[in-house]
């Protein structure tokens, strides 16, 4: 419990990395997937007002083999708006519950994680970065990361839209501190598809979205 | 009998070519056929620009918030030109101040008047 209060006590700013628009429109719902050189992740959340989101979060630690579950709420704390830009500052906490899956015997314990994410993007250009503090009932870990993106066409409502990125990780504390992952995102209406490659490490990464 | 049936498809093809990308109707230029028979139909096409608007989720959200409302029959997103184009139904009303709240609410805000008609 002392855990998940530390963890909610963090201000919250953000969300992870490959969240695109983690806060959806008034009355949406968004389905996330997301699997990366650390973590494997499902996250479900609804937006009630145009600000914010809630939503219900499992991810699985493969490092240490734990599994996490719990609530989470994302905050757009500001957004910037261009006749060529949007800019956005988003700030989430997550609170639940960590146990050892697998090889890890490790009984559940409350845990959580908070963060920021700010991006900008143009319909040519995405930069990004996030940065969250996590307890999984055994200390906390921060992390960041950082993206930056190229669309080689424009493309038009309803289309295929085609993005070249890359994203930088630090993981502190990990064998591997720092890790490029060179990606590609695909996108079309509402649904968004991410596949890179870790070479650092030997690992894919994926994303997929879904507004409903 | 066949060459006229040759000629009607020619005609009918030629036609359908004009319309592309735009749908016509009342000699006006509609952004998609969704749009010009929803006007067809007695509705009023309102228009607006909208700030911020750079990906499919941006007009997703904006499609579905309008989408949704009973007084609108049709809605589309320019992302080239950042509009939003939609047509409320005939007999039915859309008021400026809804509109933008509808905006607000699925993330974005206005820029400029709200065009209704002619002028949209």
């Amino acid at each position: 419990m002392r855990h998940v209060l530390t963890a909610c006590a963090c201000i919250a700013l953000g969300a992870g990395a490959a969240d695109a628009r983690p806060v959806s429109y008034e009355g949406g719902w968004t389905t996330i997937a997301q699997s990366d050189r650390m973590n494997t992740g499902l996250l479900i959340h609804y937006t009630p007002r145009f600000d914010y989101s809630i939503g219900l979060k499992t991810e699985w630690d493969r490092t240490d083999d734990l599994l996490f579950t719990g609530g989470q709420a994302t905050w757009l704390a500001r957004r910037w708006f261009g006749q060529d830009y949007q800019a956005n500052l988003y700030a989430f906490a997550v609170a639940g519950a960590a146990q050892g899956i697998n090889d890890n015997d490790r009984g559940a314990r409350g845990a959580g994680y908070a963060g920021i994410m700010a991006d900008w993007e143009t319909r040519r250009w995405f930069v990004s970065y996030m940065g969250r503090v996590s307890d999984m009932g055994e200390g906390a870990h921060a992390m960041q990361s950082a993206r930056a993106g190229v669309a080689p066409y424009v493309a038009g409502f309803g289309e295929l839209h085609t993005w070249l990125m890359v994203e930088v990780d630090h993981h502190p504390e990990d064998a591997t501190p720092v890790a490029v992952t060179p990606l590609v995102r695909f996108f079309r209406g509402p649904a968004l598809l991410e596949l890179g490659y870790t070479a650092a490490v030997d690992e894919a990464m994926f994303t997929f979205m879904y507004r409903f | 009998m066949f060459r006229s049936l040759i000629a009607a498809i020619a005609a009918l093809s030629f036609s359908t070519l004009a319309l592309a990308p735009a749908a016509m109707a009342d000699d006006h230029a509609y952004a998609t056929p969704e749009l010009a028979a929803a006007v067809e139909e007695g509705g009023t096409l309102v228009s607006a620009e909208i700030l911020g608007m750079v990906c499919d989720f941006c007009a997703i959200a904006m499609t579905r918030t309008f989408g949704r409302r009973a007084e609108v029959a049709a809605v589309h997103i320019d992302l080239d030109d950042k509009t939003l184009q939609l047509v409320v139904r005939e007999g039915q009303t859309l008021d400026d101040a809804t509109i933008t709240d509808l905006v607000r609410r699925s993330g974005y805000q206005l820029t400029g008047d709200i065009r209704r008609g002619d002028g949209a």
